[in-house]
């Protein structure tokens, strides 16, 4: 389990996820997606920007406020740390 | 054989070759074309799932993006004529009246709309429905004005309201405006009038009946507190006021057909009484306004799609009803209707810009409009919906969205479904007509263009404030600058 992760997490290929700690589950759009499974991949919080930028077709500056934005969605949800 | 086995192979060796090589390339071409494309990018969103948030009734999902209005683009609009910007399908105005007008004209042929002036009366919002054939209701000076300045003949023109001037009456009966009396104080100024002009004028008694809780006891004189036949009779009793009219009016955004209906029931019933007692004939009954639009009250359990009466079932509710009333069928008093919401409101959306979005504390999504309840004042009644005004994904969240303005409760919906938009997307509110315009305000920011659409045709109907405007009646005494 990442240190990211709050608890253990199934993510399908749809984009849905599941939080085996709480029993909830979510659903994640192709660049939530994208940045979950880099998380549990282990990527440090600092590279998702540029990891993001080079996939998807968006600017950099757009990408990070997105990606804050993201993360703080997922400390709200207690998925992350 | 043998050659030409050989040449066969060749030339099918030769061709393998060459598709293959064409293959090649392709997958070179292929290649490339993979490594220097990016994938389509949205906001990253992740949505938690719950239960009881979706119900059979439904409404147009917010993902489907409203990016046309009126047969324009909501975008161009918004570079053509700014953000926010209220919008006018005329058709949809010219619509709504047919379709209410067919509706009670089929069952009570002496039927008249008189459209409730206070609900937006922008002078084309106006001047449409008297093309249409409405008259005017105005519950003022300032309105009567209106109507007048639109070439609204007096005797086509409805005053209502609790508070009327003597020289604004004076006005209304010397044109022949109908009149009806909402108080005792009233009764008596109009009797001093038809003192001034020497003649016994011909006024409608406006009553109140309980109806619905709390009571719509503000205007007019109550039935069953017996307040109403007392007025009839005082009226007659001076010989200056003969008593030709009855209005009513059940409340606003009535939903509740058994209210018009038990209102209606009232009417006949006094009608029948007064009539027996004092030998009353009315020329005209007035059944008032109060229908329904489809907005969802922010109170309302279902939405406004499955509770908002249709202008058939108010009519078929209220004409059958009054068709029972003590005269012979041509001797029918003229009917009046007085919608006001219930026509403007549809025809018309708001577009806004998104300015921010921001995480709350609590994990929810907030967003920002350029929109705030200065021009919106509506959202204390309605909960409006949030379209967008372009593709902006599948991924709703439940949002809170803010106006503009630098007030704490300037909260246009605690909680709305709202796609993933960022700053400068469009949203488009629809079903924004009714009061609105007339109630906003000049607040912090200055008010928006109104545009209005028929056969393709933009028309700006009112021009966006400037500064000087807004301060042009204002003064500076020199001695504050020195």
């Amino acid at each position: 389990m990442d240190s990211f992760l709050h608890s253990e997490f199934t993510l399908s290929e749809s984009g849905f996820l599941f939080d085996h700690g709480t029993g909830l589950t979510y659903t994640l759009n192709e660049t939530g997606r994208f940045i979950f499974q880099k998380i549990q991949d282990g990527s440090h919080a600092n590279n998702l920007v540029e990891l993001v930028t080079s996939e998807f077709e968006v600017a950099e500056d757009i990408a990070r406020k997105d990606v804050d934005d993201f993360f703080r969605q997922l400390k709200e949800a207690r998925i992350i740390h | 054989m043998v050659v030409f086995n050989v040449l066969s192979v060749h030339s099918m060796f030769s061709q393998l070759l060459f598709a293959g090589s064409s293959l090649l390339n392709l997958k070179i071409r292929t290649d490339d074309y993979t490594m220097t494309e990016k994938r389509h990018y949205s906001k990253p969103t992740i949505i938690r799932h719950t239960v009881g948030v979706m119900n059979k009734y439904g409404r147009p999902p917010a993902t489907v993006p409203m990016n046309r209005l009126v047969g324009h683009e909501v975008k161009e609009l918004v570079e053509n004529y700014g953000s926010p910007l209220f919008v006018l399908n005329v058709q949809e105005l010219r619509d709504n009246y047919r379709d209410m007008s067919r509706a009670f004209m089929t069952r009570y042929p002496k039927a008249q709309i008189a459209y409730s002036y206070k609900t937006n009366y922008m002078k084309a919002v106006c001047s449409i429905l008297h093309q249409e054939g409405a008259w005017a209701e105005v519950v003022s000076g300032f309105e009567y004005d209106i109507a007048r300045n639109l070439n609204m003949a007096g005797e086509n023109i409805i005053f209502n309201g609790p508070y009327k001037t003597k020289a604004e009456l004076m006005r209304a009966f010397s044109e022949k405006a109908l009149v009806n009396i909402d108080n005792y104080d009233e009764m008596q100024v109009i009797e001093d009038i038809a003192e001034e002009l020497g003649t016994v004028l011909e006024v409608g008694i406006r009553i109140n009946m309980d109806l619905n809780s709390p009571p719509w006891h503000k205007f007019g004189f109550n039935l069953e507190a017996g307040h109403a036949f007392e007025a009839v009779k005082r009226a007659l009793a001076s010989g200056k006021l003969k008593v030709v009219g009855l209005h009513i009016h059940v409340g606003t955004y009535i939903d509740d057909l058994t209210i018009y209906s038990r209102a209606a029931q009232g009417m006949v019933e006094f009608y029948r009484y007064i009539k027996e007692q004092l030998g009353v004939t009315l020329k005209y009954w007035d059944m008032g306004g109060g229908y329904a639009s489809h907005n969802t009250l922010n109170w309302a359990w279902l939405p406004a799609e499955q509770t908002c009466p249709t202008y058939d079932h108010y009519a078929e509710t209220i004409c059958p009803i009054l068709l029972n009333g003590p005269f012979a069928a041509e001797d029918a008093p003229k009917l009046f209707l007085e919608p006001g919401r219930a026509l403007v409101d549809e025809p018309f959306s708001l577009i806004t810009s998104v300015a921010a979005q921001k995480r709350m504390p609590n994990g929810g999504r907030g967003i920002v409009l350029d929109a705030g309840m200065n021009i919106l004042s509506s959202v204390q009644w309605y909960s409006y919906n949030f379209q967008t005004g372009q593709d902006s994904g599948s991924m709703i969240e439940d949002t809170t969205v803010y106006g503009g303005l630098c007030m704490n409760i300037d909260v246009l919906r605690e909680s709305a479904s709202v796609p993933q938009v960022r700053r400068g997307d469009l949203l488009v509110i629809p079903h924004v007509g009714a009061y609105n315009i007339s109630q906003s305000w000049q607040f912090i920011y200055l008010r928006p263009n109104v545009i209005a659409i028929e056969d393709g045709e933009v028309h700006v109907i009112k021009k966006a404030e400037t500064r000087e405007y807004v301060q042009e009646f204002e003064q500076v005494p020199d001695t504050f600058t020195k």
